[in-house]
């Protein structure tokens, strides 16, 4: 009996012992399994769970004017953000509603902590301390567990209105930005990019500004608000950019715009550099970056078009400055000679269609050649020869002068002045230009449209004799063009001689700039917002500011070795003479130094 | 007090499964050294004294008393119901304030105790009243732990109780009727006898998706074992403890950090001093020359033995992704008190029933 019972207890506990033994091989080759087979995807899982990286945001660039001061740079900044790894409690966030009462609100702090906890973001909730908040934190920093400092950079723009339209503006990366930058910048990664450049200088050399990345290394635990930072790459600070534009004189082109609205363009003549670019009105550059939406709204509704860049993509009627530039076309082709004579009395018959046109002055100029038109801006004269104008060589004379391409590759929105011919007159009104389209195109109005930096490109065309470059803000551009004309040197000179008098001469229209010891040269122009037909609708006209004329002016200085070539443009100014030429003037006067 | 050499071998297979317990625990909770060396001194403290007294007292005289410790553990169990703490949507623990009990965890040693006694009274003769007797307190005295709800210890407490039966000599068709009872009516039990938490682990483990939340510690424990590699990450390197990935890690989950930290060559090792420990201890009671017409002392040395090496067998099976998620400590591994003292109970019971310090 009692050695079948020890029998049963052996057998039985054998069983137990060996069914033991085999699930302990069993559990071993799974060990096996996952710590030798599987072990290294098993640690890169780990290790990918627990080691991340983030961005560190490189400090962009700085812009500056030709002369070194600095219009653009990345500050410091510090904001107040929740600290995931030690969760800010109640006490500490009432402390903090405490400290600035006017700032923080307790209750939306909690409500932001609450958030911020819970999508594991680190959330701001003083974004930009100045530094006397700083410094009151600080000092209390201890008392606000939860809370700490981040730093970042801030693009700090010179807050002058003048520069804006030329530096133009950073904003948060969109659909179309990385549709713009995709083909520009190589491998472009809008995922790690927050902000970019929205137009001007920012957006033209985005790639060169913004230099690149650098990566904090961190392990973090399964919840993600533990964080260890296991190594750091410093980013590259972005690169220095000098631009063309002289410090001083922009800001005293826009000063003397006042609180009209228009445009100065100047253009270096030595290497067709753009020292001066003004559009008016204009806003600080740094507005934008600190307004509401709603405040953005306002300016994007103001009639005045503060936003809007009347410099590279205002397109005006060039009028009378036309001219100049036309003469040489007229010359060339032997439309004219500088003997040639009409009698102007104050309108051109257009005989074929029976229209009459007419002219700014009663009475007309009486007898007139070629200088005389130019000196006085007689419009007679030139409506006379334009109908003596073959369309294909005037085409090709305005494509040689660069309408219809790309002025400036650096200026930024940027419109081209249209190209004037059949096809763009088929596309905008289904007919091919006829011989009366000439004699408006002839004096600068009908369909001919030209941006004030075009302007200032044709007056410097005609300061250096027909020849030229494209114009630049900060990569110069090398091929050199010309127009397509025939002048010979006395040609030349007998137009800058034409030129000068219209400044100089007491019969000239810009006889009133008194430009004394400035020695320039220039035309002025008056382009009609509406067409008028008689004294009385002009009359008429003059009383709305807006439907006034606008008054243009181009020139260069000095005439006898040409330095500058100059566009001023004010809307509804009336006289180019009287309003735009003696800003050109003073803008000249400071960029030559002469008193 | 002599030593032989067989002894000294299981103690010192022993001494080590403790030491390596403590150091993983010390690792894991990582507060200060004196939290290990506390945790090591009462573990040792409690088995010596345990081992002591029990050797002291005769077996026979606690054997007497095996329906009284038995009926007490019932009533501490229903008694948690009441007055117990909630932990993980379970109510387990009796909360002394310096130390926290799972009385659940005791009614392994209580139930062999008084149906040692039971058998002893007739000779450890089995008739069909016994049988069914017997199968019947086991089953019933179950229900306490399951409610709770503790499915993995009421579990693992049939198991214990229906492998001492096994040793006593049960007739083997009672074992193959409640098997084939068991396959069939697993289905019904499913459906109607787990709650939401428990058949969301079995489901777990069934399915292959990693989202579910009860997959998590799996994944997490898996990639801890993993990552320890062949030689591991070197003690206090467990990046998986230290950021937190895998919960539970000093309790259930402890064996996964060991791994991490010690590699294949330390599980290898630990898996060799369990089957020393657990291959000798028994062999060592079976062969024993004194086998007299008692059988109770090495019953009982075997049924602790064995319930110590399956404890640790299922618990590493669970870590490791072979079975469901249930809740089972690891002996001399797992941080708690209740744990501790009950295998510390057992081994002292091992010893002083197997009197091999003698």
């Amino acid at each position: 009996m009692r050695n079948s019972k020890v029998h049963i207890y052996r057998g039985r506990t054998n069983l137990l012992l060996v069914i033991f033994l085999i699930l302990l091989v069993l559990v071993t080759g799974r060990f096996f399994y996952l710590q030798i087979i599987k072990g290294d995807d098993l640690r890169n899982i780990r290790e990918n769970n627990i080691n991340a990286f983030e961005y560190i945001y490189p400090k962009r660039g700085r812009i500056l004017s030709t002369d070194g001061y600095v219009l653009a740079e990345d500050r410091k900044t510090f904001s107040l953000a929740i600290d995931l790894e030690q969760k800010p409690s109640e006490d500490s966030i009432k402390k903090l509603s405490q400290l600035f009462p006017s700032i923080v609100d307790f209750d939306e702090t909690r409500e932001l902590v609450r958030k911020s906890l819970n999508s594991r973001k680190p959330e701001i909730v003083i974004e930009k301390l100045d530094q006397e908040q700083l410094s009151k934190f600080l000092v209390r920093s201890s008392e606000f567990g939860g809370f700490s400092i981040i730093e970042g950079y801030e693009r700090e723009y010179d807050n002058h209105p003048s520069f804006f339209h030329v530096l133009g503006h950073m904003g948060y990366l969109t659909e179309a930005d990385v549709e713009y930058f995709s083909p520009r910048i190589n491998s472009f990664d809008p995922s790690i990019w927050r902000k970019v450049g929205k137009s001007g200088i920012e957006r033209v050399f985005e790639e060169e500004l913004r230099g690149s990345h650098g990566k904090r290394f961190y392990q973090r635990n399964a919840r993600g608000t533990k964080r260890v930072i296991t190594s750091e790459d410093s980013f590259q600070e972005g690169e220095e950019l000098k631009i063309s534009i002289n410090y001083e004189a922009q800001k005293l082109a826009y000063d003397l715009i006042g609180n009209r609205k228009g445009s100065v363009v100047v253009i270096d003549l030595e290497d067709f550099s753009i020292p001066v670019a003004v559009s008016a009105p204009s806003i600080s550059a740094n507005t934008l970056r600190d307004i509401t939406s709603s405040q953005y709204q306002d300016l994007l509704n103001d009639s005045n078009r503060p936003l809007f860049n009347r410099a590279f993509m205002g397109l005006y009627p060039p009028a009378s400055t036309i001219k100049p530039l036309l003469s040489t076309f007229a010359l060339s082709n032997q439309y004219t000679t500088w003997e040639e004579t009409i009698f102007d009395d104050g309108f051109f018959r257009f005989e074929e269609e029976e229209r009459v046109f007419n002219a700014w002055r009663e009475g007309g100029h009486g007898l007139t050649d070629l200088s005389k038109a130019l000196i006085e801006s007689s419009n007679p004269f030139f409506m006379n020869l334009s109908i003596r104008y073959e369309k294909n060589k005037f085409v090709n004379f305005l494509e040689s002068s660069s309408f219809g391409s790309k002025l400036c590759q650096d200026c930024y929105p940027h419109q081209f002045s249209p190209l004037i011919d059949d096809n763009w007159k088929q596309k905008n009104f289904g007919k091919d230009l006829f011989k009366g389209d000439f004699i408006n195109l002839g004096v600068g109005q009908g369909y001919m449209l030209t941006t004030p930096l075009h302007l200032a490109l044709i007056s410097g065309i005609l300061a250096s004799n027909g020849n030229y470059k494209l114009p630049y803000l900060a990569i110069s551009n090398e091929e050199s063009l010309s127009i397509s004309t025939d002048m010979s040197d006395l040609d030349w000179e007998k137009l800058n001689k034409a030129l000068i008098d219209v400044i100089y001469s007491p019969n000239g229209t810009g006889f009133r700039i008194n430009a004394g010891a400035l020695k320039l040269a220039g035309k002025s122009g008056t382009a009609q917002v509406v067409d008028i037909n008689s004294r009385e609708e002009y009359d008429e006209v003059r009383k709305n500011i807006n439907l006034r004329d606008h008054a243009i002016f181009i020139g260069y200085a000095p005439y006898d070795d040409p330095k500058f070539s100059i566009a001023v443009i004010i809307e509804n100014g009336e006289s180019g003479g009287r309003t735009a030429g003696p800003i050109a003037k003073e803008v000249l006067e400071d960029l030559l130094d002469v008193n | 007090m002599l030593i032989d050499l067989r002894s000294a071998v299981i103690l010192l297979s022993l001494v080590g499964i403790i030491l390596m317990g403590s150091l993983t625990i010390y690792s894991v909770t990582s507060i200060d050294i004196y939290y290990f060396l506390r945790f090591l001194a009462i573990n040792i403290f409690a088995i010596v004294l345990v081992t002591l007294f029990f050797y002291q007292i005769n077996l026979n005289r606690i054997l007497s008393f095996g329906w009284l410790f038995f009926l007490g553990n019932i009533l501490l169990v229903l008694s948690v119901e009441i007055i117990g703490k909630e932990v993980n949507g379970a109510q387990r623990w009796l909360d002394f304030g310096f130390l926290s009990l799972q009385p659940t965890e005791f009614m392994k040693i209580a139930y062999p105790l008084f149906a040692i006694q039971y058998l002893r009274f007739y000779s450890f003769q089995f008739n069909p009243f016994r049988s069914y007797f017997l199968l019947g307190t086991l089953f019933l005295s179950s229900i306490p732990i399951i409610i709770q709800p503790d499915l993995g210890t009421g579990l693992v407490y049939i198991l214990s109780g229906l492998m001492l039966l096994f040793i006593c000599g049960l007739d083997r068709r009672y074992f193959i009727g409640m098997g084939a009872f068991a396959i069939l009516f697993s289905p019904i039990i499913y459906n109607f006898g787990l709650t939401n938490y428990q058949k969301g682990r079995i489901i777990s483990w069934f399915s292959s998706d990693q989202t579910l939340s009860e997959k998590w510690n799996i994944l997490q424990s898996e990639i801890s074992i993993g990552s320890g590699g062949i030689v591991g990450e070197g003690f206090l390197n467990s990046k998986q403890n230290e950021f937190n990935f895998l919960p539970e890690a000093d309790t259930d989950f402890i064996f996964s950090i060991y791994a991490e930290q010690f590699g294949f060559i330390g599980v290898f090792f630990i898996f060799l001093l369990l089957a020393i420990f657990i291959v000798f201890t028994t062999l060592f009671s079976m062969t024993e020359k004194r086998l007299t017409d008692d059988l109770s002392p090495y019953y009982l040395g075997t049924y602790f033995t064995l319930v110590i090496g399956f404890s640790f067998l299922l618990n590493i099976l669970m870590v490791s992704g072979l079975i469901p998620v249930v809740g089972l400590p690891l002996p001399f591994f797992t941080k708690g008190g209740s744990s501790l003292l009950c295998f510390s109970i057992m081994l002292g019971l091992i010893f002083s029933s197997r009197g091999f310090l003698r």
